[in-house]
């Protein structure tokens, strides 16, 4: 989706939109046509207005986000260990 | 869904719009699927909590609400998607800095090698070595090579003026990264060896520097050590053991192009074998001069 689009989904205005894209809250695709907002921007544009809600202010806002996005890297390895590790036994037992 | 938004968010229905935000704020904290991505039962619980803040949060909808003109399903959104279910299956935002430093273990990698995973993708660990430098090669900086295990080398540029204990940071010459993730650092640790005339104090130079009895009488010049060569020097006459001359910019380099000093301490020595001349002289000269008066012993 483009910017005007994402806006209103997202439900800020497009100065906020300029302000997280300046921070490197958000870092959408820029294709040669302009920028395309995914359906992952916009969760975690969700998630942004959420900490707002929460009270986190802009100083606390990268940091939580950082480690939101490590706990999501580990999670990810750890189900990709889980899953080798579970096709191992398999051919383990067919062996 | 159809719990009564006020149940749910657990305020009285007379409850200020401050009061909502509080309930909501507390239980959002708990229950944010981002913050808790493993808790499927916060998840739904968080479903509810936000429609229902979504509802009350808001005085216009609330009071609609409260005059029955919408009921409990009329804030409800869409099926909304929370940040988790992206991140973890891999966007820009993924981050692999939980855990960089496993890169180069043996399990992961074979792990990662079977399973033919060309998506993993992680910067190589650092490798820390430590490298034993003479104390003049640190002070005066140059080029070191360090033999890795495998046998190959690795050439280090020694910076002027580097501390012992100091790390050098060599980028991307630690363990190669998996998948085209980018290598890991190689540090070095410096230690630096203690020299035969010269201390180090920060960035100065300190040196005993022996003088004969006629020098420190009547003064002379005198050649210096220093760390970058010989120097000479006036020693003034009269001068006693323990005197300090400081021999500007002959210290240690420092990195904004300044330089330390070299202090030198004057130890006025005597000839190893006594000399009938110096006896015969001294006892001549018979004074009175008692340097241990102010001792009081």
């Amino acid at each position: 989706m483009e910017a005007d689009e994402f806006v209103v989904r997202a439900k800020i205005d497009i100065q906020t939109l300029d302000t997280w894209l300046q921070s490197g809250w958000l870092a959408p695709h820029r294709h040669e046509g302009g920028t395309r907002y995914s359906q992952a921007d916009l969760a975690r544009a969700h998630l942004i207005n959420d900490l707002s809600d929460l009270g986190v202010n802009d100083a606390g806002l990268p940091i939580i986000l950082d480690l939101v996005d490590q706990v999501h890297g580990l999670r990810r390895l750890l189900r990709e260990l889980v899953s080798a590790a579970r096709s191992r036994d398999a051919q383990d037992e067919a062996g | 869904m159809a719990a009564d938004p006020y149940d749910v968010l657990g305020v009285k229905k007379d409850a200020s719009q401050e009061e909502i935000q509080k309930a909501y704020r507390r239980l959002a904290k708990k229950l944010h699927p981002d913050l808790n991505p493993g808790n499927k039962q916060a998840e739904e619980q968080f479903k509810g909590v936000s429609a229902a803040y979504d509802l009350l949060g808001d005085a216009d909808k609330r009071a609609r609400y409260d005059r029955g003109e919408i009921d409990e399903s009329g804030a409800e959104r869409p099926e909304r998607r929370f940040y988790k279910d992206f991140a973890e299956r891999g966007s820009q935002y993924t981050s692999d800095a939980g855990f960089a430093d496993f890169a180069d273990d043996d399990i992961l990698s074979r792990i990662f090698a079977r399973e033919g995973r060309a998506t993993v993708r992680m910067r190589g660990s650092d490798v820390i070595y430590r490298l034993e430098l003479d104390f003049l090669d640190a002070i005066n900086g140059g080029k070191q090579q360090i033999t890795l295990p495998d046998g190959s080398r690795l050439d280090v540029r020694i910076p002027a003026g580097t501390r012992g204990g100091q790390i050098l940071r060599l980028r991307g010459k630690g363990r190669p990264g998996i998948g085209d993730g980018p290598p890991g650092d190689a540090l070095v640790e410096v230690e630096v060896r203690p020299h035969r005339i010269f201390t180090r104090e920060g960035d100065d130079i300190h040196i005993d520097l022996p003088i004969s009895l006629g020098e420190a009488v009547l003064g002379g010049r005198v050649r210096v050590p220093t760390p970058s060569g010989a120097v000479t020097m006036t020693v003034p006459k009269w001068s006693n053991t323990g005197t300090v001359l400081r021999l500007k910019g002959k210290g240690v380099s420092r990195m904004d192009g300044s330089t330390g000093d070299e202090f030198v301490a004057l130890k006025i020595v005597l000839p190893e074998r006594p000399d009938q001349e110096v006896e015969k002289f001294v006892t001549q000269w018979g004074g009175t001069y008692d340097p241990r008066e102010a001792m009081e012993a």
